[in-house]
């Protein structure tokens, strides 16, 4: 299992758009991926889950991968979460 | 009935009048009752079907979206946003379990799983996060409404009256809607300056005031409303002498608006003419402030008839015109027949094309015709004694054609001449661009013509291959393809360079959020729908071309669509 502590910069945190964004690129991979804030959990992959983590601007999520494509993932959804609403 | 005001936020200004129309909101409506044991699977069933059929729904509405290219590019991540929430398992499983736990209706079923979902969403701290909720009661509306069995869709404005839609609150895929439907200004109990509502209302151009926290419980359907979006204010019932006073204070902006010229904050002159189809529509166009019509539609003769229009009777039509504008300019189009306009009465139409837009059409017909082309061009030339007429080819691919057309429209001026009629001799002689051909070998069509007018409706289809109304393939009609975008550039640019006067007037030209992307790419000519004249003016009044060059040539250079469409949303911003 790979474990990553990653800390918001965007200004509204894991707003809608982002959560939508994790949740489409977590569809991509094999791997069970969790994004933990605090106590809270949730799966990468249901939107309402992340959104409930209530991750705001400053927060820090723990990201964990565990799986065949554990680093690629890791890699992907740290992307979405360090960069949030950067499209170019 | 008793007059009373409602406060709020407006986000988008000017005065509205009209009759609310209510939206009926099925989260407040929803009736419990219990399911015998053996209709339990028939029950979860049907609100399996009724997700499903939202989620066809968000999706036709993503797709039109993308084509029309109407809308602010968020609202396609606001969809996808509301698509992902209706398949999450919190919503498209978890009711289910209570439908078999409790042997209760979908309905009830939904509606409570939604509210554990507020209740979860109203412990978090952040407010902006805890605001998300209202995108679970969206999708949770819509998905009860097809289970109640109403349309997701908005009702649709009343054509004749002016209405004002009053809501609770309205999601990403009911203002997309709102494009479709010609609302005077919206109300809604919730919202803020970045709402959906707003967005959508300052980029239509129409008063909007949100926050009104319960407009919708207070006012009744059909009720007059004054919407003062400068003002933050809202007036249900007002009585004689206020609807008199906002009336005169609309019509005195308006008319401030109709009689100011369309000018850039840098100084830049633009025209903003108007498309018409009958010699009635003359009145509106006056009524709009157009400088003159960029587009006379010529089809208007075979209309409701048997047999072709005399030269006389097409003579008083265009006469009529030209004199009514009292030295505004009148551009008349030739028939643009064949194609969708078929007339089977028509010799040369009778058989039917195997690909209609692609064969005998609009100038081909014409060049086919010349008799029935050679009446139309001594019609226009007599009406050009009358007033400032030019005349407009449709169609053209070639500068064969455009030679063929020039020749035919000299052999006219030398009947008339004979004839001892008078005509303006200079009258000049336009080619509408709505081939790529035309676009690509340009040089010619320059040298020849003494204007040009982009037709982007027909460009968008012969460039992409895309006929509009096959329901198959309408999706991929996309105004802003990059293909699309760098033909229009390389017109505008080319027509400029050479100093020949070009136009655009397909829909897009009365499209406002388009008006910035034309105005950089150098057009300052627009010709569209008298009603789009006032908000485009509007739009042409509040943009600095030198300060949205720079991004003009971004968008011009960009071949990604995703980007294009952030690219096009920050032009708007």
């Amino acid at each position: 299992m790979l474990v990553r502590e990653i800390r918001l910069r965007h200004a509204n945190g894991l707003h809608a758009r982002v959560a939508a964004r994790i949740v489409k690129v977590s569809g991509r991979f094999r791997s069970r991926i969790v994004l933990c804030v605090g106590e809270r959990r949730a799966s990468a992959r249901s939107i309402m889950a992340v959104l409930m983590l209530a991750a705001a601007f400053g927060a820090t999520v723990r990201l964990e991968t565990e799986g065949p494509d554990e680093l690629a993932a890791m890699e992907a959804v740290s992307a979405v979460l360090v960069a949030p609403g950067e499209r170019k | 009935m008793i007059t009373f005001a409602l406060h709020g936020i407006g986000v988008s200004g000017g005065i509205a009048i009209g009759r609310a129309q209510l939206v009926s909101h099925a989260t407040l409506e929803v009736a419990h009752y219990t399911v015998p044991a053996a209709r339990v699977d028939q029950e979860i069933a049907r609100l399996d079907f009724a997700v499903d059929e939202v989620q066809k729904e968000l999706t036709a509405l993503h797709n039109t979206m993308m084509r029309s290219g109407e809308v602010p590019g968020e609202f396609g991540a606001f969809l996808d946003v509301h698509w992902m929430i209706l398949n999450d398992p919190t919503i498209a499983e978890a009711p289910k379990r209570i439908i078999a736990e409790q042997r209760c209706n979908a309905e009830w079923a939904l509606t409570q799983q939604m509210n554990v979902l507020i209740d979860q969403f109203d412990q978090i701290e952040d407010p902006y996060l805890r605001e998300r909720k209202a995108d679970v009661v969206q999708v949770v509306e819509r998905v009860l409404k097809r289970l109640m069995g109403k349309p997701g869709s908005l009702p649709s404005a009343v054509a004749e009256e002016r209405t004002i839609l009053v809501a609770h609150d309205l999601s990403p895929a009911d203002v997309i809607q709102f494009k479709q439907h010609h609302f005077a200004a919206f109300l809604t109990d919730l919202g803020g300056v970045t709402s959906h509502t707003a967005i959508v209302a300052r980029s239509l151009a129409v008063p909007a005031v949100v926050a009104t926290h319960n407009a919708r419980q207070m006012i009744r359907d059909g009720e007059m409303l004054i919407v003062d979006g400068s003002s933050h204010v809202v007036i249900v019932n007002p009585d004689r002498a206020v609807l008199a006073e906002y009336r005169l204070k609309q019509s005195e902006k308006l008319k401030r608006l109709r009689s100011k010229p369309a000018e850039t904050l840098d100084g830049q002159r633009v025209m903003l003419n108007a498309n018409i189809e009958l010699p009635g529509d003359l009145a509106q166009v006056l009524d709009s402030g157009a400088n003159g019509v960029g587009l006379f539609r010529s089809e208007f003769l075979f209309l409701n008839r048997y047999g072709l229009p005399s030269e006389d009777e097409q003579f008083e039509a265009y006469r009529a015109v030209a004199a009514g504008l009292s030295g505004k300019p009148l551009t008349i189009r030739t028939f643009d027949l064949g194609a969708d306009k078929q007339k089977a009465d028509l010799e040369g139409l009778a058989r039917v094309a195997p690909n209609p837009a692609l064969g005998l059409r609009a100038v081909r017909f014409c060049l086919a015709e010349p008799k029935l082309f050679g009446t139309q061009l001594r019609a226009i030339l007599r009406a050009s004694h009358y007033g400032k007429v030019r005349i407009l080819i449709p169609m053209l691919a070639s500068v064969a054609e455009i030679d063929a057309t020039i020749a035919l429209i000299d052999e006219a001026k030398e009947n008339l001449r004979e004839q001892g009629e008078p005509f303006d001799a200079n009258v000049p002689i336009g080619g509408m661009i709505e081939i790529p051909a035309a676009v690509l070998a340009m040089g010619g069509f320059l040298k020849r013509l003494d204007f040009l007018s982009i037709g982007t409706n027909d460009l968008i289809q012969y460039t992409l291959a895309v006929d509009r109304s096959d329901e198959a393939v309408s999706h991929l009609y996309d105004p802003l393809h990059p293909a699309i975008i760098k033909l229009i550039a390389l017109a505008i640019g080319g027509a400029n360079k050479a100093k020949v006067p070009i136009a655009v007037c397909g829909e897009m030209a009365g499209e406002v959020l388009m008006t910035r992307l034309l105005l950089g790419l150098g057009l300052r000519d627009f010709s569209m729908h008298p009603a789009h004249v006032p908000t485009v003016k509007q739009r042409v009044l509040g943009s600095d071309v030198g300060a949205i060059k720079p991004l003009v040539e971004r968008i011009k250079r960009t071949d990604s669509p995703a980007k294009l469409a952030a690219l096009i949303d920050k032009l708007n911003a």
